[in-house]
């Protein structure tokens, strides 16, 4: 599948590919014994747990130590007092997903003034520049995350439907890229839909967010949310008010693999893949501490689901097993194709 | 906008009705704020030094600048013995510049405050052969998002900047009144009338050549040089020029379209943009590919069905001999041109930039090549030539830059200093004024122009 959007400086994407290591490339390695920490935005949810793993997993395997994960629980500071921190342990690479922007940016810029090699998960601060103050971002294809969101829940809307759109109140690259893309997918192709924006300042308020939303607009027939863990709060919130319509979000959590094989209310996922994204930055930034050019941005494509493919789709995701509450409700539809 | 509309009655009416003792020395004013503005000056005594004023003059035009909310002396510096000065910074949160990228195949836009700082920036692929009035649209609804996330007093644009894909002949060295020839087929889209209704704000417009030559001498590898040298290479391949830090645009704003200059490699002869622009290494990888001299291109090119310029370059930087023998090609003869333009300027940097010379080094190296083969020792002695780090942000960057210089140039600073915001200026509220009027029937399209850069 091709890559939709562009970087977070206008750059092309680079496929996956242009990062792979060769077995020279491991042994230097491990003959290194590079040492990495991870600052991760949090590792409460499944993809930063995910997305760890693909990390730790690849940088074992080329001899490197994690000396540290950092869970910086969405907070600004936090980021900025364990960068600092991290700092002085002088790793030779920091692997980290930036929570906000302009907060956090000089803190990002200091690792690198003092020869660290930065790789840079989904977020990039405004300001901050590829080959400069960072190595390489590998993110998710975030332009096509919200395109493949919007076409696959247009079939579910009637002409002339009032939508609401729940975007992140925070300046984050991959939630911007994933709002506009679906925003414009629906003005080219749907333009008889009206959208009707939000947006939450945190995971806890987003189901405030949505009632308030719905209240504002009470017609509305549909709803996407930026990603999947502030789409369980706003869906929560709004059936305990009972609004009820076809639902889209990004990532495919296992509340959200639950609703698509139950059919609804979610109808669409657009997933990114964590695990083998962790996989690729762990190699970006192995290539880096060898002193290899990488590319400014590497991109992973997302997985279109629906509830047709949700039980592969699962193990694409996470590696594992879809859980037994997806493969139960799939069971009257696996039989009747039998 | 409305809000925006009653401040300007405002601002108007206070400019008209209550003429300052200040006003007969606004030339004072203007570069004191400019030597703030600039960061030559940072406190009142460097302001006294620098400037050559008086303390009273000093005094007085600083308490104008402040109430006019352009500068700001709430911070205190170090101490250097006694007791510690106030510092005198510019406000440049006192408004924003929405800036907008149109390329070939990207669009990019952003929000910069007043000194040109990128706040907040977006790009996605556009394909420009769409009717202009389709991606005059989107150019709006992403400004109007973009606005939808800024908060604050001084969140209300100030200034609108475009970068465009081809030269901007422009007379006078104010904001534009009217749309310019841009591209041909976009005549009778109003950009510049469209943004001045929409945003209450002055439009200025540059080529992406300029943009990004701004933008990378004022935020890039180009910081604090005197004379550099930037190139682009994508479809079109054009050069910008900074003579003694200030970007040199020619008569017409023509000048660096090095991509019409006729070049010979083997048989073939053609222009620069034809031999080494990215249609070429699209199309050589291309043939490459169904050829079968390439394992790699031909695995691309089934996967894809195509395959763009980019991917050849990444083609090469994996390690492709072939496509790395289209890139040195390409490199080779972009690198004998700009020796030449070398030679001329003497530059301390030349600065490659596009996606083909950012994404591999081979490009880059065919160019040091032929750059440092057919120079004078001289040119090349300390002469760096690298690859841009800015990718396009360098074009939003150096359209905030345009704006900026050109809010704060003195010819145009002098007409709405006093009045605190530049939608006072009168040329501009004449020109919104007009604008009240019904827009304009579309004009018939003219002569096709193949100046594209």
């Amino acid at each position: 599948m091709s890559i939709a959007g562009l970087g977070p400086h206008g750059e092309r994407a680079s496929p996956p590919q242009r990062v792979a290591l060769a077995p020279a490339d491991i042994d230097a390695a491990r003959k290194k014994g590079f040492r990495v920490a991870i600052v991760m935005h949090t590792l409460e949810s499944d993809f930063a747990r995910q997305q760890l793993q693909g990390l730790a997993g690849t940088l074992g395997d080329c001899g490197t130590a994690v000396i540290e994960v950092v869970d910086c629980g969405f907070s600004p500071e936090a980021q900025i007092a364990a960068l600092d921190r991290v700092l002085h342990e002088a790793p030779d690479a920091v692997i980290s997903l930036p929570v906000a922007n302009a907060a956090v940016a000089a803190a990002h810029a200091r690792l690198s003034a003092a020869g660290i090699s930065l790789v840079l998960l989904d977020n990039v601060p405004t300001g901050l520049l590829p080959g400069k103050d960072y190595v390489a971002l590998v993110s998710a294809d975030n332009s096509g995350l919200g395109r493949i969101a919007a076409e696959l829940l247009a079939p579910h809307l009637s002409k002339g439907a009032e939508i609401g759109v729940l975007g992140y109140d925070a300046d984050f690259f991959a939630t911007n890229e994933r709002e506009l893309a679906f925003g414009r997918w629906m003005r080219r192709e749907r333009p008889d839909v009206t959208l009707r924006t939000a947006r939450f300042g945190s995971i806890r308020v987003a189901g405030e967010t949505a009632l308030s939303l719905w209240t504002a607009h009470p017609s509305l027939a549909g709803l996407f949310v930026v990603w999947d863990t502030p789409g369980r709060e706003a869906l929560s919130a709004l059936a305990r008010h009972g609004w009820s319509g076809p639902v889209a979000t990004i990532d495919l959590g296992r509340d959200v693999a639950a609703s698509l094989a139950r059919g609804g209310p979610v109808v669409a996922v657009a997933a990114q893949q964590p695990h083998y994204q962790g996989v690729i930055a762990a190699q970006t930034a192995i290539l880096a501490m060898l002193g290899q050019l990488t590319p400014d941005w590497v991109a992973l494509p997302g997985v279109p689901v629906t509830r047709a493919n949700v039980a592969e789709s699962f193990q694409t995701v996470w590696r594992r097993p879809a859980p037994p509450e997806v493969l139960t409700a799939l069971l009257p539809s696996r039989r009747e194709k039998k | 906008m409305q809000a925006l509309d009653r401040e300007d009655e405002g601002t108007r009416s206070r400019g008209r009705g209550r003429p300052r003792g200040s006003e007969t020395a606004s030339g004072s004013v203007i570069e004191i704020l400019n030597l703030v503005r600039t960061g030559q000056a940072t406190t009142r005594q460097e302001i006294e030094r620098v400037g050559e004023f008086g303390r009273a003059i000093v005094a007085d035009r600083l308490a104008l600048l402040t109430e006019l909310g352009l500068v700001d002396e709430s911070e205190l510096g170090a101490a250097t013995g006694g007791r510690a000065p106030r510092l005198v910074r510019f406000a440049a949160d006192r408004g924003r510049v929405l800036v907008a990228t149109l390329d070939q195949t990207a669009l990019g836009v952003g929000i910069a405050d007043l000194s040109g700082r990128l706040l907040m920036e977006h790009h996605e692929p556009v394909d420009l052969t769409e009717p202009a009035a389709a991606i005059l649209d989107r150019v709006t609804s992403l400004f109007d998002w973009i606005l939808s996330r800024q908060s604050g007093p001084g969140a209300a644009p100030w200034a609108v900047s475009l970068s465009v894909p081809a030269p901007v002949a422009e007379a006078g060295g104010t904001f534009l009144t009217e749309t310019p020839p841009i591209l041909p087929g976009w005549e009778g889209t109003f950009f510049v009338e469209t943004l001045v209704r929409r945003y209450g704000a002055p439009v200025w417009m540059r080529s992406s050549v300029e943009t990004m030559t701004m933008g990378e001498l004022h935020g890039g590898a180009g910081i604090g040089c005197t004379a550099m040298l930037f190139v682009k290479v994508g479809k079109r391949i054009g050069a910008g020029l900074v003579c003694d830090g200030r970007l040199w645009r020619g008569a017409m704003g023509a000048a660096g379209l090095i991509g019409q200059l006729p070049v010979q490699t083997g048989e073939r002869t053609g222009t620069l943009d034809a031999l080494a622009g990215s249609e070429m290494i699209a199309r050589e990888g291309q043939a490459a590919a169904e050829e079968g001299r390439s394992t790699l291109l031909a695995d691309l090119h089934r996967r894809h069905g195509a395959l763009s310029a980019a991917e050849v370059s990444q083609a090469a930087q994996m390690g492709d001999r072939t496509a790395m023998e289209i890139l040195s090609q390409s490199g080779r003869l972009i690198g004998h041109v700009v020796a030449t333009l070398a030679n001329a300027l003497n530059p301390e940097i030349i600065v490659l930039s596009g996606s083909v010379a950012q994404s591999n080094d081979i490009l880059l190296a065919a160019v040091r090549e032929a750059v440092y083969g057919a120079s004078h020792p001289l040119v090349t002695r300390d002469l760096r030539i690298v690859r841009s780090q800015m990718s396009s942000s360098a074009g939003l960057v150096g359209a905030a830059m345009v704006a900026v210089e050109g809010l704060f140039a003195p010819p145009m600073l002098k007409d709405w200093v006093l009045q605190g915001r530049p939608m006072a200026h009168p040329g501009f509220a004449a020109l919104r004024d007009r604008l009240e009027d019904p827009p304009p029937a579309p004009a018939k399209p003219a002569a096709p122009r193949n100046d594209r850069t």
